[in-house]
């Protein structure tokens, strides 16, 4: 060999070097680009007898920096990241729709209150009943746009499902192309094709923004999974993904793996990390949260109002049961019921509110009262022996007391639901005579096996008849709140005729205009199934008796339970019922409670009948408006407004909690990408000193072929 | 620890647009004035913030039902002075009557003025509020409560009413607290009709015409004094209705005037359970009786044993003169006689010409003497129900001061929960100003140096 020869290998290495070093500078800001280098190494020496003179440099390859632990690091991080990313964006919406001042729930819930009061100070203006009903509407339209919007954003998510299952499949087939491209490079020329490399490796970070990946090499296969093991790339081939309708619920899509021509369904369990889990989760963690309890508020709302409306008289003298009274003031569907869509049987299932229970006593017991089958059933938290059914208030209050020795306050009955903002699940077994039913938030068994046919079970507010038989495991899904909001209206005749609200009570006391003490009557409570006394009911007083009493004329054959400091005493009225005077006791006939006080004299009349002309009385019309403060909602225990007040603090909590763990998630990427930038990234100071060595190291065996070329000259021109 | 250029870059810019991203959080708490700008800021605080703002509001619409109450309670009030000026106007008159200088002339033009003061007083019953409702038919508001009846003679009493009410005793009612509901209306039979005669518990009247005849004599019985009202309430016999009746013993040397207690429904001596032993001479239970004397209604008389139909009754009426035989004074049980009764009795009595004889005078003062004991009762009447009026209207007052400090505190709450500490932000802002011209500089100067600018 010669010098030229070694002169000529340096020249080539620095060469190589230079090319190197300007493939790395102008890949500076080349996503996923690893710098490269090149790994030189001494030519074989030759052997001679004065030993071995070494034969000059070659470069045995060029190589990337790159590290499989820190693209591993990478691509969990940016998985965990994208799915906060994504959740975070969707979430934030409710967030802020709920928080805007002018546009949540709240001011308008003010504002139909604010109508009802103004009903409750003048009765029977006009001008009053009809603010009130714009009011109504106002509240209406507010919580069908709230509504609308979580729509919007289950539309949005079935959207973005679509968009990244499609990006999923673009980029998963490029990585089965890469695959390909890479085991032939590396075949034909024993050499690790970087820049393929590169981009599988950024191929896969990308995957890993919309769905978490699993990888393991196979030679130089890299075959991709996601979920538990399903393949989306082996080798050279790629599987689709594909979005459908979920066949527990059709109008939500979720993510199918495409097999052969069978989309199977994956389930939400299985979609982890990316876009695609933070869709799924926003959707079944915060959104469906917000609907139901948007829901809940709504249904509660509707069924209490309801409730009391029907209890009052409206200004044109109608009570419940005449032609033509407006018993419900708001209207509003039923649960909704969606049959799963491999049930291969016909179950009939009747879902309903259980209308407005009535909680009595401070929680110890609970009275509901279901329209459909005009029954009342009392449960008791605190005594065994029930529940205690009745078509008959009065008598099954009764009942209660005699089998629990707990007379029932009826002062302090108020409406309230137990709706929960979760969804159920009927499961019918093999047979399908017998079903349960799932409340699905905490996987709790609300309904024990039952058999077909057993009649309305009541649970969370709920009454649900199953009355005939379904298929082998089949199953339905109840939605009791989802739809609520949405469907939603203001009684139309009500809309049209404002006079149809009834803010007067059926019935009034007077005390009769001859009475000579100051004996004074009042109407203490109307009850859900009251009966209006057919001719006006009258207490004449009677002072000559021992003790003192009053003998009842009406309602004959009623039971008459008269409430003294908690307790009971009852008397059939028939014949006439002589009963003991006690100021301020609460006298209870057929669901109309009302109580006498102060000293009336020997032949003063009492009495209680309809309250005819009634147009100035607002007695029911406050029970609408206390509503607004009473406990109604989630078993008594909250507000409409406190109920919504608990969804704002749940979807900021929850959208804070994803924004805190974003933010550490993204600061983990931003370190494992720090990580890999110190590796693998291009430092152009540090590429300039390289083109300086390069070109030193060139020039230097630039200089040593010149010198030869000298020598070379010099032995010429001796010889010549 | 090796660097990248993209690096550099990237974290320069990074510091940069965290900067600005706080930078911009700022500028909209500053521009809105809010700290929470969505629930995610405080979670905890935007709940408490809706819970208390609707008690902010539900407190603001009890301010707005007291004013409500204020007004109508107010509209209320005024009614009741004007009635009371009414009563008190119809007094004056009633008493002028009792001048014995009046002639029937002259008391036929108190006549006609009281017949039209009687229109005037229905009037004032039937006031309207600014609504057009009734003021005191109760739930009725469109019924007009007070109408005058047919009756033109007799008596105007509950039995005989001058006027009829045809509302009802329910109260007109506004939520001004959580637990408070105030009335805001009056029954109109509490203030006109339901006022009872006599002294309120009992009355002594002489015997009416028709049926008559009238007392000839000139004894005059004050309006009774209650000894015992508990002996009086729990009398078996109810409702009480008995005479005292006098009799005239002419047949010895002077005259002697004995008197006797009769229960007029079954016309026996409360003294014996039996009929009034005749006379004269009038013995048994008759007993002498001397002008001024206290005629106390015990009904017991050792001599007859207490098992008798009689019972001490708790009562004594003063009766002063010289009653004739055969005079009587009647005592009930108070019984109602609506303000509107006694305005036309009045009347009525100021029209009749008074014989002219002491049994004449004596009969008119004793008629005049019921009807003004009568009209005192509803002026009471009326002034009880005002100062019930007024304790509401005070209340009102307190509710008022109660509700705006409650408001003002609900107002602080809510501004502390959600509100921005301006001094602490406009500090923030020039921190995070400075923090990002830093971030700036740096970027420049680190992204500026580069080894190929020496190359």
């Amino acid at each position: 060999m010669s010098m030229l020869t070694i002169g000529v290998t340096g020249l080539n290495a620095a060469q190589i070097g230079i090319l190197t070093t300007q493939n790395n500078i102008s890949n500076a800001n080349t996503a996923g680009y690893s710098r490269q280098s090149t790994n030189q190494a001494t030519n074989d020496s030759v052997s001679t007898g004065q030993g071995f003179i070494g034969q000059g440099v070659h470069v045995e390859t060029i190589r990337r920096s790159y590290d499989q632990f820190t693209t591993g690091q990478i691509n969990s991080s940016q998985t965990n990241a994208s799915e906060l990313t994504m959740y975070h964006d969707q979430i934030s919406i409710i967030d802020n729709m709920l928080a805007d001042p002018n546009s949540g729930l709240s001011p308008a819930l003010q504002e139909f209150f604010h109508g009802v009061q103004q009903v409750a100070a003048d009765p029977s203006s006009i001008p009053a009943r009809q603010a009130m009903v714009s009011s109504t509407e106002s509240l209406v339209s507010r919580i069908q746009g709230i509504d609308s919007r979580l729509t919007e954003q289950y539309a949005d998510v079935n959207g973005r499902l679509k968009a990244a299952t499609s990006e999923i499949n673009s980029l998963a087939s490029q990585v089965a192309n890469l695959n390909q491209r890479i085991s032939i490079a590396r075949a034909s020329t024993g050499h690790a094709p970087n820049s393929l490399l590169d981009q599988r490796d950024q191929l896969i970070v990308d995957l890993n923004k919309q769905i978490r990946i699993t990888s393991s090499a196979d030679g130089d296969n890299l075959n991709l999974f996601i979920g538990n093991g399903q393949q989306l790339v082996v080798g050279a081939s790629a599987n689709l993904l594909t979005t459908t309708p979920s066949i527990a619920d059709p109008g939500r899509h979720t993510v199918a793996l495409v097999n052969g021509l069978v989309a199977q369904e994956l389930p939400d369990s299985v979609l982890t990390g990316g876009a695609v889990a933070g869709l799924i989760r926003f959707r079944s963690e915060s959104l469906d949260k917000a609907a139901n309890a948007l829901g809940r508020i709504t249904a509660t709302l509707a069924l209490t109002f309801n409730a009391q409306q029907a209890l009052g008289q409206d200004l044109t003298g109608k009570i419940d049961g005449s032609a033509g009274f407006a018993a419900d003031y708001f209207q509003i569907s039923t649960p909704k019921l969606i049959a799963h869509g491999r049930n291969s049987g016909n179950a009939t299932i009747d879902a309903q509110f259980s209308l407005a229970p009535l909680s009595y006593n401070s929680g110890n017991f609970k009275v509901v009262y279901d329209a459909g089958s005009g029954q009342y059933t009392a449960t008791s938290g605190r005594y065994s022996g029930g529940p205690w059914v009745s078509n008959d208030l009065a008598l099954l209050l009764d009942t209660v007391e005699n089998s629990t020795g707990e007379p029932i306050d009826i002062q302090n009955g108020h409406f309230t639901t137990d709706i929960t903002t979760s969804d159920y699940r009927v499961q019918f077994d093999a047979t399908g005579n017998n079903y349960t039913i799932t409340r699905l938030s905490d996987k709790q068994v609300v309904v024990p096996t039952t058999a077909v046919g057993s009649g309305p079970q009541f649970f969370d507010g709920l009454s649900v008849d199953v009355s005939t038989a379904g298929g082998t495991n089949d199953s339905f899904l109840i939605q009791p709140t989802r739809e609520i909001a949405r469907e939603v209206t203001l009684n139309a005749a009500i809309s049209a005729d404002p006079r149809l609200i009834a803010a007067a009570g059926p019935v009034r006391g007077e005390s009769n205009a001859t009475n000579a003490g100051n004996g004074k009557i009042k109407i203490r409570s109307i009850q859900p199934g009251y009966v209006q006394p057919a001719t006006p009911l009258t207490l004449t007083y009677n002072s000559t008796s021992i003790p003192p009493s009053f003998s009842l004329a009406g309602a004959t054959g009623a039971t008459v339970s008269v409430t003294t400091g908690g307790a009971v005493t009852n008397y059939v009225n028939a014949p006439p019922a002589v009963i003991p005077y006690t100021t301020g006791a609460i006298i209870s006939i057929d669901g109309i409670n009302f109580a006498v006080s102060g000293e009336p004299k020997n032949g003063d009349v009492f009495t209680v009948g309809r309250n005819i002309n009634g147009i100035s009385d607002s007695s029911n019309a406050l029970l609408l408006g206390k509503l607004q403060t009473e406990s109604t909602t989630a078993g008594g225990t909250a507000s409409y407004q406190s109920a919504y007040a608990q969804l704002v603090s749940d979807i900021g909590n929850r959208t804070r909690e994803i924004q805190v763990t974003g933010e550490a998630q993204s600061s983990m990427l931003s370190q494992a990408l720090t990580t890999r930038e110190s590796q693998a990234g291009v430092n152009l100071d540090e590429e300039a000193a390289n083109l300086i060595r390069y070109q030193q190291a060139y020039q230097a065996s630039a200089r040593v072929i010149s010198v030869g070329a000298k020598l070379f000259d010099t032995l010429i021109s001796i010889g010549l | 620890m090796r660097v990248s250029s993209s690096q550099m870059f990237e974290s320069g810019m990074l510091g940069i647009s965290r900067n600005q991203a706080d930078l911009f959080k700022l500028q909209n708490q500053l521009s809105t004035g809010r700290r929470i700008l969505s629930p995610k800021d405080d979670p905890v605080a935007s709940a408490q913030a809706l819970v208390i703002t609707q008690s902010k509001e539900v407190n603001n619409q009890y301010l707005e039902n007291l004013g409500n109450a204020g007004e109508q309670l107010g509209l209320l009030e005024g009614n009741l002075a004007g009635l009371t000026d009414f009563l008190q106007y119809v007094r004056e008159r009633a008493v002028q009557l009792g001048n014995t200088t009046l002639n029937d002339r002259d008391r036929g033009f108190i006549a006609s003025e009281l017949e039209s003061r009687f229109e005037q007083l229905v009037g004032l019953a039937n006031e309207q509020n600014g609504t057009g409702q009734y003021l005191y038919s109760g739930f009725q508001g469109a019924t007009q409560p007070f109408a005058a009846t047919s009756n033109t003679s007799g008596v105007f009493s509950a039995t005989n009413p001058a006027v009829n009410y045809a509302g009802d005793s329910g109260d007109r009612l506004l939520q001004v607290g959580a637990s408070r509901q105030l009335g805001v209306t009056v029954s109109g039979a509490d203030i006109f009709m339901r006022i009872q005669n006599g002294n309120g518990t009992f009355s002594v009247t002489t015997p009416p015409t028709p049926p008559g005849p009238t007392n000839s004599g000139t004894a005059i019985a004050d309006p009774g004094t209650v000894l015992n009202a508990a002996l009086w309430n729990d009398a078996i016999v109810q409702p009480q209705n008995f005479e005292i009746q006098f009799r005239i013993d002419n047949t010895g040397a002077a005259p002697v005037t004995y008197y006797n207690l009769v229960d007029a429904t079954s016309g026996l001596s409360m003294y014996t359970n039996a009929a009034p032993s005749a006379g004269p001479p009038y013995v048994g239970e008759w007993r002498t009786f001397t002008p001024g004397q206290a005629i106390r209604i015990d009904g017991l008389d050792p001599a007859f044993g207490t098992a008798s139909g009689g019972t001490d009754l708790g009562i004594q009426i003063v009766v002063s003169g010289n009653p004739a035989d055969n005079d009587k004074f009647i005592v009930r049980q108070s019984q109602n006689q609506s303000l509107f009764d006694t305005v036309k009795n009045l009347a009525v009595l100021a029209g009749q010409p008074i014989p002219v004889s002491a049994a004449g005078t004596t009969e008119f003062a004793n008629n005049l003497s019921a009807q003004l004991s009568a009209l005192d009762l509803g002026l009471e009447n009326v002034l009880r129900v005002r100062a019930d009026v007024g304790t509401r209207l005070s209340e009102i007052d307190t509710l008022k001061n109660i509700g705006t400090d409650l408001d003002l505190q609900y107002t602080s709450r809510i501004s502390n929960l959600q509100d921005l500490d301006f001094a602490e932000a406009i500090s923030n802002l020039t921190r995070y100003q400075t923090q990002l011209e830093a971030a700036q500089k740096i970027f420049v100067r680190a992204n500026g140096l580069s080894l190929f600018d020496v190359l």
